[in-house]
């Protein structure tokens, strides 16, 4: 296995390894604070798609500012529902997911190139380049911020107060903190990030829109945050994971004669299912929030 | 006595003269959403450094008052007046930024953070190391020692408490409530609570004190406001007035003597009519019981005791010292690690719940909500839980509904469970009228045996009554009670042996005649009795 080769492998490892950890550890935010998103895979889809659109009117800046708003703005949907108005989470999540389908289906249409479309190379994002290979400038982003919301979680004044609202809102709201506007803005940053990761998806990664493009990630991410136990730290670690199974089904894929045996669908299982095993192997006595998923009533 | 509509009141209190008054509540009226009228034309004033106790039954409109005067519900009608005017909270932010805290019956702790982050929240930005100056100094100046650096699950209930009133101190309040706050103390605990509130009053503090207890109310406070039916019923001078008066006022009749709720006969009055007596087999013995709780603790730690028929045992103690795990595992509800159950001369040990109701096993549980009822579920529904699988009840996999409801009409008449019909939801009936369906169904069993939780916690003065009167009935029976309760005057009362629980063991089997209250004191606290 030459040099290049093994490098080609590890940089597979890190780009999948970014959407995952991005949508995840926005997640563990979000659900920190007590809202649940199961409408994850929906942001990652339709801010690829808006990501794109962005991309082609301004750039690729412009592309992955346009993937994170339109995560801030489901985001925010999803939260005014969920928090102020105690909509069930899981129905507004499905919600998410199916609007995502149909609109991007459609806009792909519209864009005259049904089911595909591919983002044009000069509006991409222009790869970091090393004597070593290029990658993708959001690589160090994810490998760092879980770090970032980490500290954020655990030593501010801030985070505390997104911990008590999803542990005991009725404690937080008595302690004078506003439950259904700190619900709302937990989950929609946390959304945001899963925007993020959808815009990088099509304008820096992949380079091109699927009506597929999301390809389960939202969930898998669901998965690592489950499997986190809400600690970004283990969220990123998830992310890696699915990196790494990633690479491997694609080194696999490589080898002389697997492509006439099995088909390639079956290799292109095999990240998810690594992942899901891990995940529910590893799965200890993870604790969550006592108020998760519980829309938070006044008496 | 009766306090007019908002009018100012002339009278000499010892400790104002700062302001008039610190807070006044007038006409406040209180509908909830489903009709019920909690509160209404309440008037009540508060003035600083004064104890002012708010008694009344549960039902009476109490909690709902201090959530109002909290920020946490907003009034009907009514207004809230402070010596600069009239104020509008909407939340509890707004009533701490004029130096109102609350001190909730059920704790308002993030169990997971320590009692420094609980202290920490809401207080804006926090400094950690400046915070812990000043939270040193008010423990230093309060007597409210807690340790700052422990998950507060990990705290004693007390403990707990503290952290809770630190949590309100902290943000520099001039008017503390305190709902129920002795409900969930040990009596050296209370006693020190008293100490501490008598203080916050000598520094020209107010605190609202409520509680259903007269001797309480009578013990700390300087005015006793009674509510009744969400209505003022009565303003005493805590000097001029007497159990009896307050009694009346919240239940609205005098109180016979023959008829005496528990609570009255605090006077030491444990001289009830001698017991019969241990006689016969035991119908239950526990032997060497070892239970863990839930976090993987032993529990119960190698406990011992024999049931007989025709006896109340009381398990007193304060909560919390495994009482709950030593129920759950003599009725089959929790693995027992160590030592046997026998039920009847059988060894029970594990056996499923469904066979030792067979056997004749009647359980109230402690948490009704939990384990007693399904909320959701009707009046009849609930009457044949654990039943439904009865011949009576069930016919070819089908229930048969005609003869449930016939069960279900038989308790609510027998019991009378006061309901709106049969096919009312649990959850629409009082705390009272939903132990005694609890109550009825599981002594539709028949039973030998009843094991009773907490059968009283949270009901109002007449339907803990009832549920006493109830037992003292069964024993009369002939069968066998164990009851297991952290109301110390219920188990004094009605026990003709208490045990006392600490730590997972009896610190001593007695008779309540021969308990002097320094006796009870020690065995709650730990120390063995002189004989078992």
């Amino acid at each position: 296995m030459s040099w290049a080769y093994f490098w080609s492998l590890f940089s597979i490892s890190l780009h999948a390894m970014v959407p995952i950890t991005l949508t995840a550890v926005g997640e563990v935010i979000g659900e920190s604070a007590g809202l649940f998103n199961i409408g994850l895979e929906g942001i990652l889809l339709l801010s690829a798609f808006t990501g794109t659109l962005g991309a082609r009117a301004g750039g690729p800046i412009l592309g992955l500012l346009m993937g994170l708003v339109t995560g801030l703005g489901i985001g925010l949907v999803f939260g005014v529902i969920c928090a102020y108005w105690k909509g069930s989470q899981m129905i507004a999540g499905v919600g998410i997911n199916l609007f995502a389908l149909g609109f991007v289906a459609f806009g792909l249409q519209v864009l005259g190139s049904p089911g595909f479309y591919t983002v044009p190379r000069d509006v991409q994002l222009a790869p970091i380049r090393t004597s070593v290979g290029s990658f993708s400038p959001l690589i160090p982003v994810a490998l760092l911020l879980p770090f970032l919301i980490h500290w954020f979680l655990n030593h501010t004044g801030v985070g505390l107060r997104i911990k008590a609202v999803g542990e005991n809102p009725e404690a937080a709201d008595v302690a004078g903190i506003p439950v259904e506007l700190t619900q709302l803005l937990s989950t929609a940053v946390g959304a945001a990030l899963a925007g993020l990761a959808g815009a990088y998806m099509s304008v820096s990664w992949l380079g091109s829109v699927t009506k597929e493009i999301s390809a389960g990630r939202g969930f898998i991410a669901l998965a690592t945050v489950v499997f986190s136990g809400l600690r970004p730290l283990l969220a990123l670690a998830g992310g890696l994971i699915f990196g790494f199974f990633e690479s491997l089904a694609t080194w696999i894929q490589s080898l002389p004669g697997v492509k006439e045996a099995v088909p390639w669908q079956f290799i292109s299982m095999i990240p998810y299912v690594a992942t899901l095993l891990v995940v529910a192997g590893v799965i200890g006595r993870v604790r969550f929030p006592k108020a998760l998923g519980v829309p938070y009533r006044r008496e | 006595m009766t306090q007019g509509p908002g009018a100012s009141r002339p009278r000499p209190f010892p400790h104002k003269r700062v302001a008039e008054f610190l807070l006044r509540a007038e006409g406040l009226t209180k509908v909830y959403p489903d009709g019920t009228v909690a509160l209404s034309g309440v008037d009540l004033t508060v003035r600083p450094g004064e104890v002012l106790g708010l008694l009344g039954e549960n039902g009476a409109g109490k909690t709902t008052l201090t959530k109002i005067l909290s920020g946490l519900l907003p009034p009907t009608a009514g207004r809230i007046l402070t010596p600069r005017g009239p104020v509008r909270f909407h939340s509890p932010k707004d009533a701490l930024r004029i130096g109102i805290g609350m001190v909730h019956q059920h704790f308002a702790l993030v169990d997971t953070f320590t009692a420094l982050e609980n202290v920490a929240l809401g207080l804006g930005r926090v400094n950690f190391s400046l915070l812990r100056k000043k939270l040193e100094r008010l423990v230093a100046e309060t007597g409210l020692r807690v340790p700052l650096d422990v998950p507060v699950e990990n705290l004693a209930v007390g403990e707990r408490q503290r952290v809770e009133i630190l949590k309100v101190l902290a943000r520099d309040v001039k008017l503390l409530i305190l709902d129920e706050p002795t409900s969930v103390l040990t009596p050296v605990e209370t006693a020190e609570l008293f100490k501490f509130l008598r203080n916050l009053r000598e520094q020209g503090k107010a605190v609202v004190f409520i509680t259903h207890k007269l001797k309480e109310a009578l013990a700390v406070t300087d005015r006793i406001v009674v509510l009744r039916r969400g209505k003022v019923a009565g303003e005493v001078s805590t000097k001029e007035t007497t159990a009896k008066e307050l009694a009346r006022l919240m239940i609205g009749v005098e109180v016979e003597p023959g008829r005496r709720p528990v609570e009255l006969s605090l006077e030491a009055e444990f001289s009830r009519a001698a017991a019969p007596g241990p006689k016969g087999e035991p119908i239950l013995m526990v032997k060497d019981l070892q239970v863990r709780s839930d976090t993987g603790e032993l529990a119960v730690r190698g406990l011992s005791f024999e049931l007989y028929p025709g006896e109340i045992l009381g398990i007193a103690g304060v909560e919390g010292n495994g009482q709950t795990e030593l129920v759950e595992a003599i009725c089959g509800l929790r693995r027992v690690e160590a030592g046997e159950v026998e039920l009847l001369g059988r060894k029970v040990t594990g056996r499923p719940p469904t066979e030792l109701y067979r056997l004749g096993l009647a359980h109230i549980p402690e948490d009704r909500w939990k384990y007693g009822l399904i909320l959701s579920f009707t009046v009849t529904e609930n009457s044949i839980l654990g039943l439904q699988r009865e011949r009576d009840f069930q016919a070819a996999g089908f229930l048969r509904a005609r003869a449930i409801r016939g069960h279900a009409a038989r308790l609510v008449r027998e019991f009378g469970i006061q309901t709106a019909g049969l096919s009312a939801p649990a959850k629409s009936l009082s705390g009272g009228n939903q132990q005694k369906l609890i109550a009825g169904r599981e002594l539709s069993k028949d039973p030998k045996v009843i094991i009773a939780a907490q059968p009283t916690r949270g009901l109002d003065i007449g339907a803990a009554q009832f549920i006493r009167e109830l037992l003292f009935r069964l024993r009369e029976e002939g069968r066998a009670i164990l009851l297991v309760s952290a109301d110390l005057d219920e188990v004094l009362a009605l026990s003709d042996r208490v045990a006392f629980m600490y730590e997972g063991t009896f610190t001593g089997i007695v008779r309540p005649a021969e308990l002097t209250a320094e006796a009870v004191g020690l065995l709650m606290g730990g120390v063995k009795a002189g004989k078992g």
